[in-house]
């Protein structure tokens, strides 16, 4: 009886907190579909106004451009930097890797505005002036540690004796890292990118401090946010959480990571 | 298992310069810097080097209580997100495939999108005119909206817990897999009960990762200022607002690197005791 009552209990829990975690994104998508501009039920009726609205501002399409740009920036330059690090890693010894891990999670960590804060105080001292740059700089911090912990993982079960092989007939490293290692890891490197992607197209408070100038979507929404009521940012929250949890969706597929 | 070969084995450990490189460069060095700042003067609208704990004695002096506010509120936020998080983690763990499945993905998809919009999406389920009063008045539950709900701290542990959950579980659900399910059913062949097999055989093994989603969920909360200025109305103003407000209009670099470093000294300082505290309660037996 108290056993079917705790078990009960926490299948409640567990539905409360799932609804908890997507209810709002689900209602978000919704209502961008929505023709009233409140987001109550029961609907008023479906329309694809508050799209059309959104594709005919201009700031749009600029903050859509600098969205690109830092993303892809980021999700190239931490991947390359992540899985050369994992590679080291993944061959040191448990205490050795997983003080690098401590350590290259530490940003995660830490709260963006801090991140934020710290960067903004360093590049104005050093007069780095503010841009898409220093937004990308500041992004690898916190989405390395993500990169490094998938690949890591991914070559922890990597069968090193084909490398070797490799190397004994003669293949240089480079050669024996492009015809022979990167192939087969080839997927999880492009889920590592995609996540990496996804959270730095997702931040918006270390790209409010650095960007200098201009919009990022998140940056966008801020702004709409501030000028009042428009429900097209539901239709560009929508867009954001398409591009951010498609990315997520497609790299735990390649990358089979599960926490 | 992977022992490295001769031919193979720490012949590139330079490959992992440039990843060091970016954490020295861009997170430890900018750390460093922040901190020195932090002892720094401002006169005349520029920044001096000075040594001295003026701008800490003055962060304690003028904004202790703010302080204590943001240490409590994070310790509620962060306390109810770990709980929560273990139960689903939980879940995950023992249930079968379709439910556990959709827990794992609604936590894994709902991790790496959608701050804002999540935040933004509370605003308007919580207002006077939203979801949730709607529903309330609907059920006669309430008979008037209840205004309180947005605008206040109820709404700032709200939206901070639904955004902080899937962070919180990853890491328990990691902690949890890597338990030998023996363990617990040797507990449960002699005689212990669900929860005592819970709390003597599974909690214990977990303190690493409690602690974890525990300080995660802090940090965030103590460091937020996003979320207390959209949902949290004017008399919820926490340490993140007033350390923001030193890099916009009132332009006091050094006060706010104290008041930054003051929180997290602080923070630290509560997630250790929990951590020891945790240690103590959940012994393996």
């Amino acid at each position: 009886m108290n056993i079917a009552f705790g078990r009960l209990a926490n299948n409640t829990i567990g539905v409360l907190c799932l609804i908890f975690m997507v209810a709002p994104l689900f209602l978000v998508v919704l209502f961008s579909f929505g023709s009233s501009s409140l987001m109550t039920f029961p609907m008023a009726g479906f329309t694809l106004d508050w799209y059309r609205a959104l594709v005919s501002r201009e700031d749009f399409w600029s903050a859509l451009e600098n969205s690109a740009i830092i993303t892809g920036s980021v999700g190239v330059l931490a991947t390359a930097i992540g899985t050369t690090a994992a590679m080291v890693i993944a061959r040191m010894r448990p205490k050795q890797s997983a003080t690098a891990f401590f350590l290259f999670g530490l940003p995660m960590m830490m709260p963006p505005l801090v991140l934020a804060l710290a960067l903004l105080s360093l590049f104005s001292v050093l007069g780095v002036k503010l841009s898409l740059i220093t937004v990308v700089l500041a992004h690898l911090t916190f989405t390395m540690p993500f990169v490094i912990l998938i690949v890591t993982a991914r070559l922890r079960d990597f069968d090193y004796t084909m490398i070797d092989s490799a190397r004994d007939l003669g293949a240089s490293p480079a050669k024996t890292f492009f015809t022979v290692t990167f192939p087969l890891i080839r997927p999880t490197l492009f889920g590592a990118a995609l996540i990496a992607m996804a959270l730095s197209l997702d931040d918006f408070v270390i790209t409010f401090f650095l960007i200098g100038g201009g919009n990022t979507l998140p940056t966008l929404v801020w702004g709409m946010l501030r000028t009042g009521l428009d429900p097209s940012i539901n239709a560009l929250g929508t867009l954001i959480l398409l591009l951010t949890i498609g990315s997520s969706a497609v790299a735990l597929r390649l990358t089979r990571y599960r926490g | 298992m992977n022992v490295a070969t001769p031919l193979s084995a720490g012949r590139n450990g330079a490959l992992i310069l440039p990843a060091v490189a970016v954490l020295a460069g861009l997170f430890i060095g900018p750390m460093i810097y922040f901190l020195i700042v932090s002892f720094f003067k401002v006169s005349l609208f520029k920044i001096v080097p000075a040594f001295d704990l003026g701008n800490y004695a003055k962060v304690l002096g003028a904004y202790g209580v703010p302080i204590l506010f943001t240490m409590a509120i994070s310790f509620l936020i962060a306390s109810i997100t770990t709980v929560l998080a273990f139960v689903v983690a939980h879940l995950i763990w023992t249930r079968g495939r379709g439910f556990s499945g959709f827990l794992l993905a609604a936590t894994l998809l709902t991790l790496f999108g959608g701050y804002l919009v999540k935040i933004y999406a509370w605003r308007t389920l919580l207002g006077r005119d939203g979801i949730v009063n709607n529903t309330l008045v609907g059920l006669g539950i309430v008979r008037e909206p209840i205004e309180a709900l947005l605008y206040s701290p109820i709404a700032v542990v709200l939206v901070l817990v639904s955004y902080l959950l899937p962070f919180a579980i990853l890491p328990l659900y990691g902690a949890l897999r890597s338990i030998e399910t023996k363990t617990i059913e040797a507990a449960r062949d002699l005689g212990a009960s669900p929860w005592v097999a819970v709390r003597d055989a599974v909690l214990p093994r977990c303190v690493p990762a409690l602690v974890t989603a525990f300080a995660l969920c802090f940090l965030v909360t103590a460091g937020d200022y996003v979320t207390p200025r959209m949902v949290g109305g004017t008399q919820t103003m926490m340490m993140g607002n007033f350390i923001e407000s030193q890099f916009g209009l009132r332009m006091n670099v050094p006060l706010g690197a104290a008041m930054t470093y003051l929180t997290i000294i602080v923070s630290v300082a509560v997630i250790s005791l929990v951590w020891i505290a945790l240690k103590t309660v959940l012994r393996p037996k």
